[in-house]
């Protein structure tokens, strides 16, 4: 069986503790969110437990919407992501929405095999393998697999802004209001995040922080 | 604001995102030098956390949980559609290959998915995916109607939509044959009040309802 109580025993008494300091620190924090959120980024991201987005943007609940899947993916015709994204435009008006992808992914390491993953996640990852087969020479070139796994990641960012760009909320956001779109990667062995337009200016590789 | 304004203070709060991202790195490395070194060395997260992507409720700070302890899918209302390919590969890979050993599925009093679903309104392209919060009302009008006091019946709605989507997770071919194999995972129903900033257990009956849905649902047998 192999199953621990405790890891769940730990959750909620977790819980109580982030109740209780928030509640110590601000007695009325909890009032003040109830009363709503005024998010002003949207935030999509990989369901890897390393990337934490408020934790580790340093930021406070009420501050990020967030979508994460497998991989970070947005595709044209998922109808969840699309929900979430029309909703943080339309309805919560963010500022910006940022799409994160991160070193170490596996998902894109995944893409980057041959194996057969199951029927499900066979065709959730067929855009990426798909885009591994668009950029065959460039990802045979890199050195070894962690950098071709970065850089697939990057790519597939840069495809998920593409089909934000097209998502007819989000252009009409951007020309009437200002919406601004951006990629990132989570470099998890450094714990920084790094814009991808900066890293885009070299070789249009991303690169390790020195 | 004039343009200018608002693109310096959209440049500020994207600056401030770097500033507290590598203010919370130094932090981690100060506690502990090695700590993205052994991040980067892989993942295995006990849980599989489905929930709202609303700002509020950021899974790992209200659990006290942290990085690489909890494999994260956030979408609207969270929701488990049996259609979704984006929730069932997260769920497929989680129990698959991370072999998480809980998945909790956490909803929030005041979502305003769930409000948007109580209130009979075009909203769309939002509407397939506020319909299957409708369909949950739908399965338990009955209950739901019988509750006099609106925000009553808005909270009731919000626990049973936890509950139903409790028992979506358990309809996957994946989790019934892990549990069957493994004897886990195990699903759990919570919900987030900002009232006092507690998660409240549903207490769902794991067993009980995978027995109750595999007459119809089993898929067990290879």
């Amino acid at each position: 069986m192999g199953l621990s109580l405790d890891a769940l025993e730990r959750v909620v008494a977790g819980n109580k503790i982030y109740a209780r300091k928030a509640t110590e620190q601000d007695p009325q924090f909890f009032k003040t969110l109830a009363t709503g959120q005024s998010p002003e980024i949207l935030w999509i991201g990989c369901a890897d437990s390393r990337v934490p987005e408020t934790t580790v943007c340093n930021c406070q609940p009420g501050d990020i919407f967030v979508h994460r899947n497998i991989a970070n993916c947005l595709h044209a015709d998922d109808l969840s992501a699309s929900s979430v994204v029309e909703y943080a435009t339309t309805h919560l008006k963010v500022k910006r929405i940022v799409v994160c992808g991160h070193t170490k992914c596996g998902g894109a390491n995944a893409a980057l095999g041959d194996a057969d993953l199951g029927p499900t996640l066979n065709t959730w990852l067929l855009p990426l393998r798909e885009l591994r087969r668009k950029h065959k020479g460039e990802l045979e070139s890199l050195a070894d697999d962690d950098a071709k796994a970065v850089r697939l990641a990057e790519l597939n960012v840069q495809q998920s802004l593409d089909v934000l760009r097209k998502h007819p909320t989000v252009s009409k956001a951007i020309n009437e209001r200002g919406l601004t779109l951006h990629g990132m990667i989570f470099d998890i062995a450094a714990g920084e995040l790094r814009v991808l337009d900066q890293a885009k200016k070299g070789n249009g590789l991303w690169t390790a922080p020195q | 604001m004039a343009s200018q304004d608002v693109a310096k203070y959209l440049k500020e709060s994207h600056d401030r995102i770097f500033e507290n991202n590598r203010e919370w790195a130094a932090e981690q490395k100060a506690k502990d030098p090695e700590f993205f070194t052994k991040l980067s060395a892989g993942q295995e997260p006990d849980y599989l956390w489905i929930g709202c992507s609303d700002s509020r409720i950021p899974a790992e700070q209200i659990t006290g949980l942290g990085a690489g302890e909890v494999f994260i899918h956030r979408n609207i209302a969270n929701l488990v559609c049996n259609t979704d390919l984006n929730v069932m590969s997260v769920v497929n890979y989680a129990v698959r290959h991370l072999k998480v050993k809980h998945i909790i599925v956490c909803g929030h009093y005041g979502c305003g998915g769930v409000k948007a679903a109580l209130t009979p309104q075009d909203m769309g392209l939002l509407n397939p995916w506020l319909r299957n919060i409708r369909d949950v009302y739908r399965l338990h009008e009955n209950e739901l109607d019988a509750i006099a006091d609106e925000s009553k019946r808005y909270d009731r709605l919000v626990e049973l939509n936890v509950v139903e989507q409790c028992r979506n997770i358990i309809k996957t071919a994946a989790v019934q044959q892990s549990y069957a194999t493994n004897g886990f995972p195990i699903v759990h129903g919570w919900v987030f009040g900002f009232q006092d900033g507690l998660l409240k257990d549903l207490k769902v009956d794991h067993e009980k309802m995978l027995r109750d849905i595999q007459k119809i649902y089993n898929l067990t047998q290879g």
